[in-house]
């Protein structure tokens, strides 16, 4: 099927356009340079043009969303919208936690194409790709979890770096990942002992290696594979006043590890929710933000990047595996907890979470996160992210957008809506920054995309990927800086007038109207099935006295992954021809 | 006498199901400016089937309102399997004479609902205004909060003139709840606000977690749990705006989770 997108307003930061009227070509789910007269023409004169959304952190798949669904019905409660005869989409339920064909229904109408599950522990990696092929219209990329794995533990504790390669390697292949997430290294582990580890250079109490050792070694390994995409660092003492100077740390401690020179991405580490781990203070009376320094640290350096974690003013479910962190919020809410151990690889934990404008914290924890949207000069290092649904469900990425377009809005929020501690407490109303539709461009897309090393989607590119999306906004004519316009930019931005995956039409005037299977996206390193061979062989008869399964019936088997992209990438970082 | 309500509404049951009938857009809000077809083709579901208000009830419209608080809706008939009778009203009154199905007047924010007969279970769960006064008993989870939430009625009055079943109140934050007779185990737990006064027999384990809120045992009380301390005694007390004749003694709890209630125990 060919397609002509005609005269839209095109924004596609990677190859410099910025607003530009012309028109996009389609061919075979590619962008191309022209098409035959035979190509179907879609008129989307003076319309809001960009390649299809890139999220590179959010939580839609896998156990720790069952959980949530099972033990929170009231917020599944939240947001049902009845199935109707004229949708081909069926019903909605949900709001911080949607059923999975809720999630796949929400994320295509707000024109995103490409979302990524950033928290899957090897163990549960069946039960994540299940949920995803529940999941309609979305390439879902999934990060497996290692920062607190037993075998990960023991390679560092005894220095073997070589070993510690074939494991990730041989790992990602049986979790059918796409790269390394580490959580609160060595502090999830230490939750199995009832503790937590206080910043980069506490030892967790049964290995005695700290989260400084992880990190780098972790760091190392995935330069030396060559993964597209970094290590996906969640930082040691989330949610803590005074954690700002372990993000330092973590930040400088990898800094001198060289980056792999056959990938396209620029970071040898991503930082995620930076929002959540960015406080001064020694408690939460004297807690203020500790954004400026770390602001400051990232513009100054290129081997970083990070994404923020939103708050976005909602009554939402925190979940993670930092399972200690969860035990903290618990002591400090008293509202209902979960807690789960994955066995020999990580802990987690779900709480709901309330997030007021008349909360002090919550304010704070708000204006932090703009002041990395406001502070980061150059949006190439930052990706939009609410860490979905911790900080506030994706939904709410319009809003988010409607609040960086318009000082007049955010000026209005800080003199009448807030707490003053948003205004007292850090420097949020020192920026006077307003992002123009290139730089949302970039932090939704073409950054993401980026930072993931998905280098063909983000942009639209002869060859690129056709994930296209359009909005029903005249961009000469609509002024996001307006106040008044705010909740019209966030209805149009929830609701887009096309969404294009692959070159086919999911969502037309914001109605779905196609429904594809998600596409498992996963990295496939070649190079070392022999060094993987030798290894899986020692590693067996541990794995089976420490798991409650047989490591036979570990793996994900190729069946749950279809359809899929494998990501194949020779040992070293070369991406194969077939790619 | 005072004509209160100028447009009613009247609803002769004249097939019922063995399905329940969901009855979530029979509100005085909804059709109080509506005509007598309007009325009859209003839609209720039927299991998962939409069906007409005609298909199970006659209809019949007296007098003219120009808002819903003008307006009555009367049900008539075996309502045993109607559910949600009530449903989020927020104004007018509804009258249900026989046993009603779950959920009558749950979510309700405003207005007045009359059951004639008994409730199933959740009446006036997580109800935040208005008044639902039930002539028969209720079943479980009268004003208490709904699977998984954490905040069940917040204001509003329930009266309830016979018993009531296990967990009522369950999770109440505000309003108010009356029950004249009996009342099931586990009233009034995890309570975090509000006022519950008992006039029966009440069995174990009232107000169990709770952390605030008032409760009131006028009858008598067959197991104090042990995380209750005796305050004080005193005689025809004030509670909440009210005189209570006779000797009640005092008790604050539950301090198994530091809660401050109170608990009024007639001696
Ligand atoms: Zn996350």
């Amino acid at each position: 099927m060919e397609y002509l997108l005609k005269n839209g307003i095109v924004f596609d930061p990677k190859n410099n356009i910025d607003g530009e009227q012309m028109d996009i070509f389609i061919k075979d789910g590619k962008i191309v340079e022209n098409v035959s007269s035979d190509a179907k023409v879609l008129d989307v004169s003076g319309k809001l043009v960009m390649p299809g959304g890139v999220d590179l952190h959010s939580h839609i798949a896998g156990p720790k969303l069952s959980i949530g669904r099972l033990y929170r019905p009231e917020d599944i409660r939240r947001g049902i919208k009845p199935a109707s005869q004229e949708d081909i989409s069926g019903f909605e339920a949900g709001f911080s936690l949607p059923t999975c064909p809720t999630i796949g229904y929400r994320y295509t109408k707000m024109g995103y194409t490409t979302v990524t599950e950033a928290a899957v522990p090897p163990l549960e990696a069946k039960h994540a790709h299940e949920e995803i092929n529940s999941i309609p219209n979305l390439d879902i990329p999934t990060l497996t979890l290692f920062g607190n794995n037993w075998f990960m533990l023991k390679y560092v504790k005894e220095n073997r770096l070589d070993d510690l390669t074939y494991f990730i390697s041989k790992w990602l292949k049986l979790a059918k990942g796409y790269g390394i997430k580490i959580v609160n290294p060595c502090g999830s582990e230490a939750w199995g002992w009832g503790k937590n580890v206080d910043g980069l250079d506490d030892p967790e109490p049964h290995w005695n290696v700290t989260g400084r050792e992880v990190i780098t070694a972790l760091t190392k390994v995935n330069e030396r594979l060559g993964l597209p995409h970094s290590v996906h660092v969640h930082t040691n003492d989330l949610g803590h006043p005074g954690n700002y100077t372990t993000t330092l740390e973590t930040f400088d401690c990898i800094k001198d590890i060289k980056k792999n020179k056959n990938v396209e991405r620029n970071q040898t580490m991503h930082c995620t929710h930076v929002q959540f781990h960015s406080y001064k203070g020694t408690s939460w009376r004297d807690v203020s933000s500790g954004a400026t320094e770390l602001i400051d640290y990232i513009n100054k350096h290129n081997h970083l990047t990070c994404d923020i974690g939103q708050i976005t003013f909602d009554e939402t479910t925190t979940m993670t595996a930092d399972a200690p962190m969860e035990y903290d919020l618990f002591r400090l809410t008293g509202l209902k907890w979960a807690n789960k151990d994955i066995e020999v690889e990580t802990s987690s934990g779900l709480i709901p979470s309330i997030y007021s404008k008349h909360a002090p914290v919550s304010v704070l924890q708000w204006a932090v996160g703009l002041e990395f949207f406001m502070g980061v000069t150059d949006p190439w290092k930052i990706a939009l992210t609410t860490d979905s649904p911790n900080g506030g469900p994706f939904i709410r990425y319009p809003k988010i957008i409607s609040w960086l377009m318009s000082q007049e809005k955010l000026q209005d929020m800080l003199n009448n809506e807030v707490h003053n501690w948003a205004v007292n407490r850090t420097n949020l109303g020192t920026y006077d920054r307003e992002y123009t539709w290139n730089e949302i461009a970039t932090i939704t897309r073409a950054s993401p995309a980026k930072i993931l090393g998905l280098n063909d989607r983000g942009h639209l590119g002869m060859g690129a990927k056709a994930d296209v999306s359009v909005y029903d906004i005249d961009v000469e004519n609509f002024d996001p800086t307006l106040k008044n316009n705010s909740a019209i930019l966030e209805n149009k931005l929830l609701n887009s007038k096309y969404t294009i995956k692959d070159g086919e039409i999911l969502v037309k005037d914001a109605k779905i109207v196609k429904l594809v299977k998600s596409n498992h996206i996963w990295c496939k390193v070649n190079g070392l099935e022999k060094e993987e061979e030798i290894l899986t062989n020692r590693i067996k008869p541990e794995f089976n006295k420490y798991y409650t399964i047989k490591y036979e019936n570990y793996g994900v088997n190729e069946h749950y992954i279809k359809p899929e992209t494998c990501v194949d990438i020779e040992y070293g970082g070369v991406i194969c021809e077939n790619n | 006498m005072v004509v209160l309500f100028v447009k009613t509404i009247n609803l002769k049951m004249i097939k019922s199901s063995s399905i329940a009938l969901e009855f979530d857009n029979v509100l005085p809000e909804l059709l109080y400016d509506k005509s007598l077809e309007d009325v009859k083709n209003t839609i209720i579901f039927h299991g998962n089937k939409k069906e007409a208000v005609s298909d199970y009830f006659d209809v019949n419209i007296t007098g003219k309102s120009d808002i819903p608080d003008d307006c009555e809706i009367i049900i008539d008939g075996d309502l045993s399997r109607v559910k949600r009778i009530g449903y989020c009203m927020s104004s007018g009154k509804i009258v249900a004479n026989g046993d009603v199905d779950f959920h009558v007047g749950a979510c309700m924010s405003g207005g007045t609902i009359i059951v004639n007969g008994n409730a199933e279970s959740y009446a006036g769960r997580e109800m935040t205004g208005g008044v639902l006064r039930i002539k028969g008993n209720v079943k479980e989870f009268c004003g208490s909060s709904y699977a998984g939430d954490w905040r069940g009625m917040s204001g509003g009055k329930i009266i309830v003139e016979g018993n009531a079943g296990k967990q009522l109140a369950e999770y109440m934050v505000g309003g108010e709840i009356i029950v004249k007779g009996n009342c099931d185990i586990l009233a009034g737990v995890h309570m975090a606000g509000g006022l519950i006064s008992i006039d029966g027999t009440i069995n174990q384990w009232v107000g169990g977690q709770m952390k605030k809120g008032t409760i009131i045992v006028n009858g008598k009380l067959e197991e104090m749990l042990p995380t209750f301390t005796l305050q004080e005694i005193v005689h025809n007390p004030l509670i909440c705006g009210k005189y209570y004749i006779g000797k009640y003694e005092l008790y604050s709890g539950d301090n198994g989770v530091k809660g401050v209630g109170s608990l009024w125990l007639k001696k």
